[in-house]
């Protein structure tokens, strides 16, 4: 039992790491006050952009590099356009997913000739930390690198909005953005900077995925950057709970790949249980903050 | 007495509609370079992007076939968005409508009209029930509806593919269907060899009630309110509980309605995975027809015209289909700007 | 300031007209003038929020082109606005820091150097503030503290306060005069924009008067009285006096609150005390307080916003709400004109011609509305008998203050019975629309409509009401009726607003 689960939290932990970057980049845009449902086209391009340039560069490094720079590329022309142009956030969000969605399948088909899976055999695979130690301490070590990354990145993250001035004024914005606007700061910059810096992540989440499979499938994403944003939400936008959040649904993904294998319920109801979870906990938190904020008046 | 400037309502639609256009042509003009920078056979391309959905009655019927089921969703979408709800579950919602319809149509064989009718209001039911249900949710706990109808809908999708591969996949086929309903239960063509058939009929009767719906009606204009200023709806005493859940049902009920019609009228079978996109489309049609059902006929035409150039350019030359993905985005981040619209319109405020 | 022009396109009102403005070192000098004056527009300019059409500006002889708030601060310049610009959810030292932080070498926020200036400036000003203290948990005078600390952080030697005492309680109006003293005595300069004719022979050592726009006077105050500024700010019409005469009271009252009281579970102090009145048809009944005393409670439920713990509220003798049941004056029929006008009166994005027939719906929508044109023909002749300024397709966020509170009047008026309940109606509102609004109250009264007035415009309640409720904390400090209404002064109402003294309860 005690190994089954061992075994799952491993998992867990592994399929956390794109999750928890996604959601991590979520939480900049959401403190500043930002709607942003382009993460999931934000992983889409930060995954192929990844695999495509290691491939082409044979650099681990580089195509990281390449991917993130993609990412970052999307989520400026969004931010640009959002608030520069003054579009409606929403629109232009699902508008960056769909242009993710179209590009990727294209330049798969222009590089590589194949609009579906596209896998390499010779490429590089992102190298395991601390295998030494993977015996003794199966939950700490052993892990991909972007894993470790995952964890030191959100804390690089809290460091950030919590400790520096960039970060207070980013939240201030999202707070109350005429209270930075009367001291001559401009909102918008700090909302362009939450939005590249969501790219930042979540395309290095996507990279994370494609990277550590080795290959990119269109779609490769499957809705994890929609998961991310609820992701922020269930963790009370607070990278404590951001961390604690994304842990449970990874870990509800890993339970359900175990059972798809281990028990012959069909594997689509496997796969709705992180769904699932995820619904009722967003159900419970709900209930839970309107029942603590209710004001209640006594009768008689 | 201060002077208010007013165009006259023709010059407006006027002005609205050289802005549109001129956005349009900007996007066509980033196709074509796009199609010059993909294509080995550029020329090809573009004439069977453009030209290609006019080409014959099959293909122009077939575009408008599309574009229903686009339409009749997002009038639902308008509805929610304008009573400020949020549906984006249209995936689930759609492909839910079409395995009712699909299950009653083969539970009650030879039943024609009447069993068309019972199969499309199951649908509707069903559908309506888990729009409903999240618009509930929003209005006793304010559980985001965002969150809500997307995790449903997932649950959904997922739900329905099992349905289809197992407790009523067809054995006899290749395709992961179910079995194909009987002839009873096809709507009739109205344009042969197309598959446009009388659910069109449908979709234009229900942007025209939605359009009566919304501003002739007692209801319609509570809703608006609501969605406008939700705090003085409830001052001036509209049932605002009524105003989260209403629409949102409808608007589930609509999404399933355009995927019971799909199948009666198209697909005539639950085949895996079909109606997919089908509800984001129908989102994207609201959003450009700015959630007004005057505007969602044309937008949805416009929509299946890309999305039916980009078919047959793929078919005909070697442009890949997701290039519509491209010019839909453009487009949408160009339509959706104000300040482009404010230039379109000749700097009147928007 | 010199010849400072600014004109709104939309509605080409000139909100700026020629003015010239100067401010002398360390002087306390206030810019006067009635609500829609110009006063806040001319001072957003200086302070760089907005921008004038022609006009030029110089501080401390250089020339200031294209002002920012950012350039305003490297002035010099600070600005304390009406309403506050704080994060509630951070801080003192984070609101009074942000944009100023302290950082140490490696970029990051040095939070014991920020608390520290912070700390050290609350001591040189004796605020009663903590460092440590959420800005949400401050009391409004405290949270204006927190904006002035804001200022002198960033070294200003021209302070704007922007009506800073319209939310203070005296004690806290006094506080704030001291402090401004000593900056003066420092070598700051103060504008203080107010229409406070007492604050403005209190403190100030000039006064321009603004009006309509352009710049009518400057004087020393110590040379001109009370009278000359209101003369001044308020032009030949003199002070809006609306004649009343005395009225026969029918006895059957429209509106009774019986012992009503609303106490929140976990406090002691009730929100609501046990409140009882009457208002019957042909009176105007009052109920006035400093904010913050009950209004707002009172408000809420008869809005059917809040319930009540005990007692009971009745229309005739139709119990509307009491323990058992929460209902809507709305519901009921009673017209209602609240006080957040933007919010909770009218739906900015709407046309005027939908406004108005919000709260009709169902005479215009049976349930189907087949043609507009009754809509249309109904507002206009509104708006002809109203003497609004709109198209009735206009979006009503387009009007001003007056004219929208006069659409919601229209509209609220037209649905009347015999009873109507108005809560700050002329909040904001320039002087003719006061004047508009407050004959058309009596108006109603005179034609043998109750009135229930709330507002915290002592002035107003003078003028108006027949019989007059003093709210204080919560319950009813005081009543005053007919008779004595007719030699109420506001010295002796004051004791009883600011809850020093209580009267003896009789029921009326």
């Amino acid at each position: 039992m005690i190994h089954t689960l061992t075994n799952l939290s491993v998992s867990a932990i592994t399929i956390m790491a794109p999750l928890l970057l996604a959601a991590t980049g979520g939480l900049f845009t959401e403190l500043s006050g930002m709607l942003n449902i382009a993460l999931e086209g934000l992983m889409l391009v930060g995954a192929f952009a990844s695999i495509a340039g290691v491939f082409l560069t044979d650099s681990l490094l580089l195509g990281l590099l390449i991917g993130v720079a993609s990412s970052m590329l999307l989520s400026i022309i969004l931010a640009s356009v959002t608030l520069y142009l003054k579009a409606n956030v929403f629109i232009t969000g699902l508008a960056a997913n769909l242009f993710a969605s179209g590009i990727t399948v294209i330049l798969s088909f222009h590089l590589f000739g194949n609009r579906g899976v596209i896998t390499f055999d010779t490429l590089k695979e992102l190298p395991d930390l601390f295998t030494r130690f993977a015996q003794q301490m199966p939950l700490i070590a052993g892990y991909h690198v972007l894993t470790y990354l995952s964890v030191v990145l959100l804390f690089a993250a809290w460091v950030l909005l919590y400790r520096t001035p960039f970060g207070m004024r980013l939240r201030g914005v999202g707070f109350h953005e005429q209270a930075l606007a009367s001291l001559g700061l401009s909102p918008h910059r700090y909302r362009f900077a939450a939005c590249v810096l969501s790219g930042l992540y979540a395309g290095l989440g996507g990279a994370a995925l494609s990277l550590h499979l080795g290959s990119f499938v269109p779609n490769i994403t499957a809705g994890r950057g929609w998961i991310a944003l609820v992701a922020v939400f269930l963790g009370q936008r607070r990278p404590i709970g951001i961390l604690l959040a994304s842990f449970i649904f990874a870990f509800a993904e890993a339970f359900s790949n175990y059972a798809q294998g281990a028990w012959s319920v069909p594997s689509e109801f496997l796969l709705a249980i992180p769904y699932a979870i995820s619904l009722f906990a967003i159900i419970f938190y709900s209930v839970f903050e309107t029942r603590k904020k209710r004001v209640e008046y006594r009768k008689g | 007495m201060r002077k208010i400037e007013r165009f006259s309502v023709l010059e407006y639609f006027l002005r609205s509609l050289f802005g549109i256009l001129a956005i349009v042509l900007l996007s066509v003009l980033m196709l074509i370079a796009a199609i010059f920078l993909l294509s080995n056979q550029p020329l090809t391309s573009i004439a069977s992007f453009f030209a290609g959905p006019f080409s014959s009655l099959y293909a122009i019927g077939n575009m408008i076939d599309h574009a229903v089921p686009l339409a009749i969703g997002a009038v639902g979408i308008a509805l929610a968005m304008r009573s400020g709800n949020m549906n984006i579950g249209g995936e689930g919602q759609v492909y839910a409508g079409a395995l009712v319809t699909t299950i009653v149509a083969l539970a009650l064989p030879g039943w024609g009209l009447t069993g068309i009718l019972i199969a499309l209001t199951s649908s509707m039911l069903v559908s309506g029930s888990v729009a409903g249900l999240s618009g509930w949710l929003r209005e006793r706990w304010n559980v985001s509806d965002l969150i809500t109808t997307f995790l449903l809908s997932n649950i959904i999708i997922l739900v329905v593919d099992y349905m289809v591969a197992y407790p009523f996949v067809d054995p006899q086929t290749n395709l992961i269907s179910t079995r194909f309903v009987d002839p009873s239960y096809h709507l009739p063509i109205l344009l042969p060899p197309s598959q446009l058939n009388t659910a069109l009929l449908i979709a234009l009767l229900c942007v025209i009630s939605a359009h009566l719906f919304l501003y002739r009606s007692r209801t319609g204009f509570e809703l608006r309110m609501v969605g406008d200023n939700e705090e003085f709806a409830r001052y001036a005493g509209v049932d605002h509980r009524l105003y989260r859940i209403l629409p949102m049902t409808l608007s589930g009920a609509l999404y399933g309605l355009g995927g019971a019609l799909a199948i009666l009228g198209t697909y005539h079978a639950t085949i895996k995975g079909f109606s997919a996109g089908m509800g984001w489309n129908a989102l994207l049609v609201a959003l450009i027809a700015r959630f007004k059902p005057a505007a969602i006929i044309p937008a949805a035409l416009f929509f299946a015209y890309i999305d039916a150039g980009a078919r047959s350019a793929m078919f005909y030359s070697d442009v890949t289909y997701e290039i519509a993905y491209i010019v839909q985005a453009v487009i949408f981040f160009l339509i959706s700007s104000r300040i482009l619209q404010r230039i379109a319109l000749g700097r009147r405020r928007v | 300031m010199k010849s400072i022009t600014k004109i709104y396109p939309e509605t080409q009102r000139r909100a700026n007209d020629q003015v010239d403005f100067t401010l002398f070192p360390a002087e306390i000098l206030s810019l006067a003038g009635e609500n829609g004056a110009g006063k806040s527009t001319l001072m957003k300019i200086l302070y760089g929020l907005t921008s004038c059409d022609s006009g030029e500006i110089q501080v401390h002889g250089q020339p200031f082109a294209h002002p920012s708030p950012i350039e305003a601060g490297k002035r010099g310049i600070g600005m304390v606005h009406q309403h506050f610009m704080l994060v509630e959810e951070f801080t003192v030292t984070e609101n009074v820091v942000l944009g100023e932080e302290s950082t140490a070498l490696t970029g990051f926020l040095d939070r014991r150097r920020n608390r520290q200036r912070v700390a050290s400036l609350i001591e040189e000003h004796h605020f009663s503030l903590s460092p440590d203290d959420r800005v949400m948990s401050l009391s409004v005078g405290q949270k204006q503290q927190v904006e002035i600390l804001k200022m002198l952080m960033r070294d200003v030697n021209i302070l704007i306060l922007d009506e800073p005492t319209s939310v203070l309680t005296q004690l806290e109006i006094d506080s704030l005069f001291t402090t401004l003293r000593k900056l003066q005595r420092h070598g700051v300069s103060i504008i203080l924009i107010t229409h406070k004719l007492h604050e403005i022979k209190d403190i100030s050592d000039r006064v321009a008067v603004m009006r309509e726009g352009r710049m009518v006077g400057v004087y020393e105050t110590a040379t001109v009285s009370e009278e000359d500024i209101a003369r001044a700010m308020m032009g030949d019409e003199g002070l809006s006096v609306v004649r009343k005469e005395r009225h026969q009271m029918n006895l059957d009252p429209v509106l009774s609150f019986d012992h009503v009281s609303l106490i929140r579970h976990n406090q002691d102090h009730p929100l609501l005390d046990d409140i009882s009145f009457t208002v019957h048809p042909g009176e105007i009944l009052g109920c006035a307080a400093v904010s913050g005393n009950g209004l707002g409670q009172l408000e809420s439920v008869l809005l059917g916003n809040l319930p009540v713990s005990s007692g009971e509220i009745r229309y005739h003798d139709e119990v509307l709400t009491s323990v058992h049941h929460t209902a809507t004056t709305r519901k009921r029929g009673i017209p209602f004109v609240p006080s957040d006008r933007l919010y909770t009166g009218c739906s900015l994005t709407e046309k005027v011609s939908d406004n108005v027939i919000a709260t009709s719906r169902k005479r215009f929508f049976p349930p189907f509305n087949v043609s507009r044109k009754e809509i249309e023909s109904y507002t206009s002749q509104l708006i002809e008998t109203y003497g609004i300024s709109a198209t009735p397709s206009a979006p009503i966020g387009t009007l001003s203050g007056g004219g929208i509170q006069k659409v919601i009047l229209a509209r609220e008026i037209e649905g009347i019975r015999d009873l109507i309940i108005c809560c700050e109606p002329t909040w904001g509102l320039d002087v003719n629309s006061t004047a508009f609004i407050h004959r058309q109250i009596v108006q109603l009264r005179n034609d043998g409509v109750g009135v229930l007035l709330i507002s915290s415009n002592i002035d107003e309640m003078l003028a108006l009401a027949d019989r007059l409720l003093v709210f204080s904390r919560g319950g009813v400090s005081a009543r005053f009726s007919a008779s004595d209404m007719s030699s109420l002064t506001k010295e002796e109402l004051s004791p009883y607003l600011l809850g020093k003294k209580r009267m003896e309860v009789t029921l009326a």
